[in-house]
């Protein structure tokens, strides 16, 4: 199998496909306004007419390098590219200031690499682990998992939790649509034959990620374009090496960790290795004012999350953040389903995705450091330009999976909904991780009924599904316990 | 933000309302085993349930968190004509052919958008129209050959 490994990656056409990815990621994470789903959701129908291999592999290298590509104008314009960049604006600007802004890029671009390497190494050696475990699991222990995945989804999205539910709600209720699994009967079909197989999640995917976040561009089309400063001298140096060896590898576990809980994306990684590094500094006091440490750890824990947002989406088929709700989408197209069989059926395919993810963090590094004045010119493209464009490759997008128009309605829909709710403070992420765990959970739960004829105690069975039941009840309600504690250490 | 949490809330109990009524009459469950309409009858309640807690917790909103939703302003209504115009072009697009319509899409909207000359965003348009079309209709074999015109 090692030999078949390395022949489906080392080869041209793949290499070709990986270095297209990643070139195409760093430039649309440096862009402001396109984040990395919105890339994957974009580049996704490319790949329909591709084999499986070369196809998730040009979709991981986009991944990969558009969560890297954010922190070039977060650096320079302090706009972070991507969502995930926003804590490398804290430190990464004030070098921009000093105008040491190429000496912040290769700190940035190493650590990225290293965060990324890392993820991959935590990927291939946890998810054939998990697989093996996810092999026992049965209907009770699939939807207690995908239970416990829409819980942690609910709890963790944006500033309210409510409207965390409500569009996950959404999502999941966008499952029903269709003829139900299960009995045959046909449900909120409204005898319109193109909602009889369900809606189809890509073009949701690209209307909720890729539409709406250029109607939002719009609003700002007219406000002209920041002007960008020259890089050089980006290869670090032998102090940046210290400082980027002691802090990217720990803030890669850490991003991996969070990558692996379901929902939680790259952005959070950032944040949470940021603060990592300023604990563990003995001078707290000086991040902010653009030292090494305030670049390094962030962009190895937002790179970390990458091969653990990986690690669920490929064992047990939960997307561990919006970019691996849409990477099972790539993989449904090509007939595969994420999951323990997965690596039972498909064991080149998934050892492929592993080593090719290595390679793309190897094409990250080796772009960024020889290309990055390439990457800053991208920054010029005006987006008065750019946002029709993307227009047209939504439009195509969605049309392309079906080649039908009906499907190019409904991403438009959904981006004009995606608009409103972010107008509306709601994130849209929910609603796409509802729409994929919420048929898992309901298919599962009808099946387990079945199996057991009726009787609930099916999902108090086994000790998975307790330690599911656990973890969910802690999910749920740890933040309630967590804010009546602080309120009774403040009242004493 | 107060006004649209209201509206949300509003929103998402008529679509949960409408979600019980369209599936009262799907097949209840049969000897214990949940029917068609168990899940979405769940799913609805969660959503009712949510939005009284954000109708709730929107009125309790101290004022000073109450950050307006700018929906009127002229960038917001210029977000409104693209959309307007994006649906007069996903109309078109099957009657006419995609590098008719598209073509035209894109000159107006780089025309609107940026300062370049007439020529420039007609050049600009056709050549990216055509380069998309040839990307999905060659290589990818999506069929784009559609509508009257090409």
């Amino acid at each position: 199998m090692l030999l078949s490994v390395l022949s489906s990656v080392f080869n041209l056409k793949i290499f070709f496909f990986i270095i297209l990815g990643v070139f195409t990621g760093i430039s649309i994470g440096a862009l402001p306004g396109l984040t990395a789903t919105m890339g994957v959701a974009l580049v996704l129908p490319l790949t329909f007419g591709m084999d499986a291999i070369p196809g998730i592999l040009l979709l991981i290298g986009v991944y990969v390098g558009a969560i890297y590509g954010g922190s070039i104008s977060a650096i320079l314009l302090r706009t972070p590219g991507t969502p995930a960049a926003a804590a490398t604006i804290l430190d990464g600007y004030e070098f921009s200031k000093r105008g040491e802004s190429g000496r912040a890029l290769g700190i940035s671009t190493v650590s990225s690499f290293i965060g990324g390497v890392v993820s991959v190494i935590a990927l291939w050696l946890i998810s054939p682990q998990l697989a093996k475990l996810a092999l026992r699991f049965s209907a009770p222990e699939f939807f207690l998992l995908a239970v416990f995945g829409l819980s942690i989804i609910a709890s963790i999205s944006g500033n309210s939790l409510a409207k965390g539910v409500l569009t996950g709600g959404l999502g999941i209720s966008l499952a029903f649509v269709g003829i139900d699994g299960i009995t045959g009967y046909p449900r909120f079909t409204f005898n319109n034959i193109n909602l009889l197989s369900g809606v189809s999640f890509i073009p949701v995917m690209i209307g909720l990620f890729a539409m709406s976040q250029a109607f939002t561009t719009i609003e700002t089309i007219f406000t002209p374009d920041q002007v960008t400063q020259k890089v050089s001298n980006v290869f670090p140096t032998k102090a940046d090496w210290k400082v980027i060896f002691k802090h990217a590898p720990i803030s890669g576990v850490i991003g991996t960790i969070i990558g692996i809980v379901p929902g939680a994306g790259a952005e959070i990684g950032a944040f949470v290795s940021y603060g990592q590094a300023k604990r563990m500094s003995k001078h707290p006091e000086r991040f902010g004012t653009g030292i090494p440490e305030g670049i390094a750890a962030p962009e190895a824990g937002n790179n970390g999350v990458t091969g653990g947002a990986l690690i669920p989406m490929l064992t047990m088929g939960v997307p561990g953040d919006a970019v691996a709700a849409i990477l099972i989408g790539a993989l449904t197209v090509q007939g595969l389903q994420p999951g323990p069989m997965l690596f039972a059926e498909h064991p080149v395919l998934v050892y492929s995705i592993f080593l090719g993810m290595f390679v793309a963090n190897v094409a990250m590094l080796v772009l960024g450091l020889s290309s990055l004045r390439l990457f800053v010119k991208v920054l010029s493209v005006p987006k008065s330009i750019l946002t029709p464009m993307i227009f047209v490759l939504c439009v195509v997008g969605s049309y392309a999976i079906n080649t039908s128009f009906f499907d190019v309605g409904v991403m438009l829909f959904f981006g004009v909904l995606g608009y409103f709710l972010q107008k509306a403070d709601a994130s849209v992420s929910p609603a796409v991780l509802g729409l994929i765990l919420g048929p898992m959970a309901e298919s599962n739960f009808r099946r387990a009924l079945l199996m057991s004829e009726g009787s609930y105690g099916i999902f108090l069975s086994s000790p998975i599904s307790w330690i599911f039941l656990i973890l969910t009840a802690i999910t749920l309600l740890g933040p309630f316990v967590g804010a009546y504690l602080k309120k009774r250490k403040a009242q004493a | 933000m107060k006004k649209a949490n209201f509206v949300v809330s509003g929103a998402f109990t008529l679509f949960a309302l409408a979600i019980i009524f369209l599936s009262r009459s799907y097949p209840p469950s049969n000897h214990g085993v949940p029917g068609p309409r168990m899940f979405p009858l769940i799913i609805a309640t969660l959503i009712i349930i949510s939005s009284v807690v954000l109708f709730i917790n929107t009125l309790r909103m101290k004022p000073e968190d109450d950050v307006p939703v700018d929906l009127t302003s002229r960038n917001v209504l210029n977000v409104y004509i693209t959309i307007a115009g994006l649906i007069v072009y996903i109309t078109l697009l099957p009657l006419l052919g995609f590098i008719t319509t598209t073509s035209i899409m894109l000159l107006l909207f780089f025309k609107w958008f940026s300062r370049y000359a007439w020529w420039k965003c007609l050049l600009i348009s056709v050549l990216f129209t055509v380069g998309i079309w040839a990307l999905f209709s060659i290589v990818l074999n999506v069929p784009m050959r559609y509508g009257v015109l090409i």
